[in-house]
């Protein structure tokens, strides 16, 4: 069944449609929060967290207004930006070794990846992209940077920076489209 | 040009960002208010965020089998929202109550914290709503952690981390002027409060810190509004903690 049925029977509180929703999401949820902090551990606390907050508030998804994925999605990565924008704070005065342990963490995690067709389109799709369309795109959604952020480290101005954004995503869109 | 017509200069251009989640927390939320009023924003944002979901689907990696169970003991314990408007009660002191998703807002999974009685800063507050909310992860994520309910009263527990999470339901409402208040039960000290509940019971987690291995007990008294320093009655629902670990 797919999510945009499912999503509702949960907010009906039926804990069956909420297992299968699990398996439906939970590895895209995971993904991508492990994506955004790199560090398993706390992935896994954020996802916990994700799908607590997905059966508590299942009953405030609007199909008008999205869908069901989406708003899982688009869930999980404010929660992952969240606390990497927190951790990135106070990281700022750990030292080296720290960050060190984080990259180990994310590569070990990286090779049990397994590859799917989707990867890959979206993969060439990226590369499709200007340089900075791309980089634009993936500093703000896959490392939680915000658009000034991101404009102060491609050291460019704020305009260009949502343009590109803009740009980057919707010939992101146009490309995943024809390989749908 | 002055700051305020910068600010609020051509707010369709940050569409793009706030698809990828990228305007900091106030002008995010000044855009979703202009969202509201603009159909043409919406649709824009529709679309493009199709194409970050895309992207968050092309990160997929299996979580680890634990997580599962772990997830749907929690969901155990969470009550769910209602669209619905509810009829607005009286407000009512909550006591310990605080929420755990500040940075969300409302609807986000809301949890008491114990040591929060003492902290009367904003930023402090704040600091232990988090602790709680990481601590409420921590007991579902602990590799001892069990669970045990009955009459109302559930409690997943780590003897390990000396932490409980409880929630309490179905409770029949106190009468008038009367609150319930949990209690935890130890032989060797005085009965120590966890806070006194909302009517009805507490929906929200609450999380116990600081258990010892001999904590015996939880239980729900009735108690004059705002509590009591020591139980005055006998108690409503009394639970054992032995079978998750504790009373040893």
């Amino acid at each position: 069944m797919r999510a945009d049925k499912l999503l509702p029977m949960v907010g009906q509180g039926d804990v069956r449609a909420y297992e299968e929703l699990y398996e439906l999401v939970s590895g895209a949820v995971y993904g991508l929060v492990l994506r955004v902090l790199r560090d398993p551990a706390q992935s896994e606390e954020v996802t916990q967290e994700v799908f607590l907050e997905l059966w508590r508030d299942a009953a405030r998804f609007d199909p008008r207004r999205g869908t069901a994925m989406a708003w899982v999605l688009t869930h999980a990565h404010r929660r992952a930006v969240d606390r990497v924008r927190q951790a990135r704070a106070s990281r700022e005065r750990e030292e080296r070794a720290a960050s060190r342990w984080h990259r180990t963490a994310f590569d070990e995690v990286a090779e049990q990846v397994e590859t799917n067709l989707d990867r890959e389109w979206v993969r060439r799709c990226l590369e499709g992209l200007t340089d900075l369309q791309r980089r634009s795109v993936t500093l703000a959604y896959y490392e939680g940077y915000t658009y000034r952020e991101v404009a102060q480290r491609l050291s460019v101005p704020l305009g260009t920076v949502k343009t590109r954004m803009r740009d980057g995503l919707t010939r992101l869109r146009a490309c995943l489209g024809d390989a749908a | 040009m002055n700051l305020r017509i910068r600010l609020t200069h051509r707010p369709r251009s940050l569409v793009a960002p706030y698809a990828l989640d990228a305007l900091e927390p106030r002008e995010g939320a000044r855009f979703e208010r202009h969202l509201k009023r603009c159909d043409a924003c919406a649709d824009e944002v529709r679309a493009l965020t199709e194409s970050s979901v895309r992207l968050a689907c092309s990160a997929s990696v299996a979580p680890p089998t634990e997580l599962r169970e772990r997830v749907l003991t929690a969901v155990r314990l969470t009550e769910q929202v209602t669209v619905e408007p509810r009829p607005r009660t009286a407000p009512r002191a909550r006591g310990l109550l605080i929420p755990l998703g500040v940075a969300t807002g409302a609807g986000a999974l809301t949890v008491a914290a114990l040591f929060a009685v003492q902290l009367e800063r904003t930023s402090d507050r704040l600091d232990a709503q988090r602790a709680a909310a990481r601590e409420v992860a921590r007991v579902l994520a602990a590799p001892d952690a069990s669970a045990v309910r009955a009459d109302g009263l559930n409690v997943v527990a780590s003897p390990e981390r000396g932490s409980a999470v409880i929630t309490v339901t179905g409770l029949r409402a106190p009468p008038r002027g009367k609150a319930h208040q949990l209690w935890l039960m130890e032989p060797s000290a005085p009965p120590r409060s966890l806070g006194v509940l909302p009517d009805g019971g507490s929906d929200t987690p609450v999380v116990a810190t600081g258990l010892t291995p001999d904590a015996s007990s939880l239980a729900v008294t009735t108690e004059p509004n705002g509590g009591s320093a020591r139980p005055t009655g006998a108690p409503l629902v009394q639970l054992a903690l032995e079978s998750v670990g504790f009373g040893g």
